[in-house]
């Protein structure tokens, strides 16, 4: 995980200098003010989307979800963690803990995998908020066809790299939730 | 600083999840939530914070309307992955990420491009993966579900190009539908 966070911070110091090599102080500011309003428009939500998701991870029986999710459920499993990753409303900020709080429950790796590609692919908030408004319903309608089978393909295929790998066997980060 | 409509959502669900983890396991239930999200919360933070910077900083070097009039342009296979590093490469969230596809579609860029791009920035955003998914779900898991989603965009832009040959659907205007 160290190993990780420097490399992010390494990423940062080359992605700066390559900004002010091009635009010099004022590009380097410019990009630091968009960090700026976006950790300003997260600094009272994600504590709050945060502190949902404990107390979900607390009132709800995350162990019974965790054996229709684990690892041993093959093929059903990951079709099921697709659907539910698909019913998540809400952004990054809220469906991470909750991934992670099922993760930490018991749930496989390709059934995670499976949970956060079916949130990413058809996130219902998004689209109500900002695609169909933007690009119309019928944009919606092309776009959610032909993305429908890949949250359930990418499950499969990490389900496959695990096969393949031994020893490799991705496991929840131990924050106590 | 005034709280936004979307921070009192936030606030709302952070109190309803307490109340019911108040109702099913008591103060001790509360205290140990709020002790993990705590914990997250600081865990998460320094990733984060370096997550934003390096959006910011992509934003400063992509010009978008050379990204633009390049896609309109394209088609076939090098179109789908253009459009596919295009999305992957996209910082921000939906708010950003909408307004360019409408540009690209404007531009001329075909059903598979555009598809292709919103697939890329919902799965295999770098800016997601650096401020969210690393921090989160650690590294094993983060890197697995990524590399198994690199080929999902160019998927679902191709399914889109055979969904508007065999189907009625279209991209047309948001006012027309």
């Amino acid at each position: 995980m160290t190993a990780v966070i420097i490399g992010i911070w390494v990423a940062l110091a080359a992605l700066t200098s390559a900004v002010h090599a091009r635009k010099g102080r004022p590009g380097v500011e410019a990009g630091a003010g968009f960090a700026w309003r976006t950790a300003k428009s997260l600094s009272v939500r994600l504590p709050f989307a945060l502190l949902t998701a404990a107390f979900l991870a607390e009132a709800l029986p995350v162990e019974r979800l965790a054996s229709i999710v684990g690892p041993e459920t093959g093929l059903l499993g990951i079709v099921v963690s697709a659907g539910l990753g698909g019913l998540l409303p809400g952004g990054p900020m809220t469906s991470f803990p909750i991934a992670l709080v099922i993760f930490q429950g018991g749930a496989g790796a390709p059934q995670i995998v499976a949970f956060i590609t079916g949130w990413s692919i058809f996130a219902m908030h998004r689209v109500i908020a900002y695609e169909a408004p933007i690009m119309g319903w019928s944009f919606v309608a092309l776009r959610m066809l032909s993305c429908s089978l890949l949250p359930i393909l990418a499950g499969l295929l990490a389900w496959a790299v695990i096969a393949l790998l031994p020893g490799f066997n991705p496991a929840p980060l131990p924050i106590p939730i | 600083m005034a709280l936004k409509t979307t921070d009192w959502v936030f606030i709302g669900l952070a109190m309803a999840a307490g109340a019911l983890c108040l109702a099913t396991g008591g103060w001790s239930a509360v205290v140990s939530a709020l002790g993990a999200a705590g914990g997250l919360l600081w865990i998460v933070l320094p990733q984060l914070v370096a997550g934003l910077l390096i959006g910011g900083m992509i934003q400063e070097l992509v010009d978008r309307d050379r990204v633009t009039r390049l896609l309109g342009a394209q088609s076939g296979m090098k179109g789908l992955g253009l459009a596919a590093v295009a999305g992957a490469l996209t910082p921000g969230g939906p708010f950003t990420s909408f307004p360019i596809v409408y540009a690209l579609w404007t531009a001329g860029a075909d059903a598979g491009a555009l598809v292709a791009y919103v697939a890329a920035w919902s799965t295999i955003g770098i800016h997601r993966l650096i401020v969210w998914e690393l921090p989160f779900m650690g590294a094993d898991l983060a890197v697995l579900r990524y590399a198994v989603s690199l080929p999902l965009p160019i998927i679902a832009g191709l399914a889109a190009r055979w969904l508007v040959r065999v189907t009625r659907l279209r991209v047309q205007e948001a006012t027309d539908s």
